[in-house]
């Protein structure tokens, strides 16, 4: 089957000489864009320089030790994916680096430090193994209790010892029957970055500029990849309706608030209880006034409270579902549980930088959520002013592969060669600071369920 | 009756239901799925339909616990029985929190 381009015929300005540009142009033709250049192409930052600029490389390495460089062009392909965003719609602004600094925001607002194998957060841990190396990320406070059924220990052991005498593949095969966050660090194979299929005719396509028809997006999901893709496209005029369960609200909640506001602020607050039919009924509801659906769940979640991406995409023409996950929504893949940590490493993050560095490391903070959430909203804006009807799946696997693979060096020379020009190069500067968001909140973001009562009145829904 | 430890996989004699345990107490117990005693998973499953006192099914993915939350257990594949321990229904657990940060 051929793929689907939603953007086929539709010409855009994205000029720029280098990795980030280059990378923003690829992005595109996969839509079916044709990318015209303007004459007056300026020039990329340097990969290495951005790589520093956006507080990546003070977040790897050993404590203690030398900051590391990435031997591949990670925050420039967030600068591209940003800069592929702002070519189809108005209202960002995206300045060189502003996508790189969206890397690296969250640890600065946390006050976080590299940790070597560890992840900044603390929660993903690089281990070795009977014969590799393995990331768990018990990310959730009870994920601590499936250890020892993980390992099958009695739990007063040290759990490392016992990670180290067990092989890969059974470490991984039991991590995801227990719904816990694993994955293997192998050498890095690519992957395209979005699935994308047509439900239904589209509508007519849509201008770039939001103002005669603004989508009502309703934002299912939480924590850093989901909420960054709604927050971009506020930015490009959408509104955006939060939902969470009253049970689980948003974690992120919880952690700083200048993360959570950045990400969240501006966007309308709406709380149900999920766990009662009325509350399932209300999200059924809000969802069949919604143009664009962004859900980071597993498939099966949704499932089980009635709710069907591809009947409600066939609901009403000119729609978009986008579904992010861990590693697809396909097999058994689509319940194989993914964080932005151990994601990176099974897209072979920790493989690169230990060719390179020979240190065993996790690579950036959350790597996997900042850049899922810039392509997930590049494809949400391209299905919507394409006309929608789209369901557009992205995982954090395949984002991470697709971005590795991106201008990766062939050969360990090349590599070796490459991280040493670029470690140089990022340390030929003294002072280097992040570029400029492409958005700053004006405002806080809402208390929880803030504008439940309000949201629901406002679309003739009955309040609980 | 039989002994659990953590880590160990059961399936249903009755039905598709598989489990993990994931903790539990040392003392031998009668863990049930559709009314039947739980089998290894290289056990043969017997040629009968779940008792209809335990027939409201398992869901894949859940946790269930007893009353006395002494064990715990993952449905890794659901079916058409109800866990039982000592003859009480198992009960489903609260879906995890959300991490603050991942």
């Amino acid at each position: 089957m051929a793929p689907v381009r939603p953007l086929a015929g539709l010409r855009v300005a994205s000029g720029g000489r280098g990795h980030a540009s280059d990378y923003a142009r690829s992005l595109l033709a996969s839509l079916g864009a044709e990318s015209d250049s303007p004459c007056d192409d300026e020039a990329d930052e340097h990969p290495a320089l951005a790589w520093r600029r956006s507080g990546l490389m003070a977040l790897t390495g050993r404590a203690g030790g030398a900051a590391r460089m990435c031997p591949v062009p990670l925050t420039s392909c967030a600068d591209g994916a940003l800069a592929a965003l702002a070519a189809l719609g108005d209202g960002l602004r995206a300045a060189p680096g502003s996508g790189a600094t969206l890397m690296g925001v969250r640890a600065r607002f946390a006050g976080l430090a590299r940790q070597g194998a560890t992840s900044p957060g603390g929660t993903c841990r690089l281990l070795a193994c009977g014969d590799g190396h393995i990331a768990i990320n018990l990310a959730r406070p009870d994920d601590w209790t499936m250890v020892p059924a993980w390992l099958e220990y009695d739990g007063d052991a040290d759990w490392a010892a016992r990670v180290a005498e067990l092989p890969a593949a059974l470490l991984l095969e039991r991590a995801r029957l227990l719904g816990l966050a694993a994955a293997v660090s192998a050498a890095p194979t690519p992957r395209s970055w979005l699935e994308l299929k047509l439900h239904g005719t589209p509508k007519a396509p849509r201008p770039r500029c939001a103002n005669a028809e603004r989508p009502l997006v309703v934002d299912l999901s939480s924590l850093w990849a989901g909420p960054l893709c709604g927050q971009l496209l506020r930015e490009l005029g959408a509104h955006v309706v939060k939902v969470e369960s009253s049970a689980r609200p948003d974690g992120a909640r919880r952690g700083p608030a200048a993360f959570f506001d950045l990400l969240n602020a501006g966007k309308a607050s709406v709380q149900l209880d999920l766990a009662s039919p009325a509350g399932r009924d209300q999200l059924r509801q809000l969802l069949d006034r919604a143009d664009i659906v962004i859900e980071a769940s597993r498939p099966r979640a949704l499932r089980q409270m009635g709710i069907d991406a591809e009947i409600w995409l066939s609901g009403r023409r000119g729609r978009s579902w986008l579904s992010i996950t861990g590693h697809g929504r396909q097999g058994d893949a689509a319940e194989w549980v993914a964080f932005g940590d151990d994601a990176g490493v099974g897209a072979g993050l920790s493989e690169l930088m230990h060719r390179a560095t020979g240190e065993r490391l996790i690579c950036g903070d959350a790597i996997g959520d900042p850049l899922t959430g810039l392509h997930a909203a590049l494809a949400a804006w391209a299905s919507w002013r394409a006309g929608g009807g789209h369901l557009l799946a992205l995982s954090l696997d395949a984002v991470l592969r697709h971005c590795v693979s991106f201008g990766a060096p062939r050969s360990d020379d090349a590599l070796h060669d490459r991280h040493a020009r670029w470690t140089r190069v990022a340390k030929s500067r003294r002072n280097i600071a992040p570029a400029p968001l492409c958005f700053a909140p004006q405002s806080r973001a809402r208390p929880l369920g803030a504008d439940t009562a309000a949201v629901l009145s406002d679309l003739g829904l009955r309040a609980a | 009756m039989k002994t659990l430890k953590a880590g160990t996989r059961l399936k249903s004699a009755a039905c598709d239901t598989e489990v993990m345990v994931i903790r539990t107490r040392p003392e031998p117990v009668l863990l049930c799925c559709g009314g039947m005693e739980m089998i290894a998973m290289d056990g043969q499953k017997a040629a009968a339909e779940p008792d209809a006192a335990f027939a409201q099914g398992a869901l894949v993915g859940k946790r269930y616990v007893d009353e006395q939350d002494t064990t715990e257990l993952l449905c890794t594949k659901g079916g058409k029985g109800s866990l039982s321990l000592d003859g009480a229904l198992l009960v489903v657990k609260q879906a995890k929190a959300l991490p603050s940060s991942d």
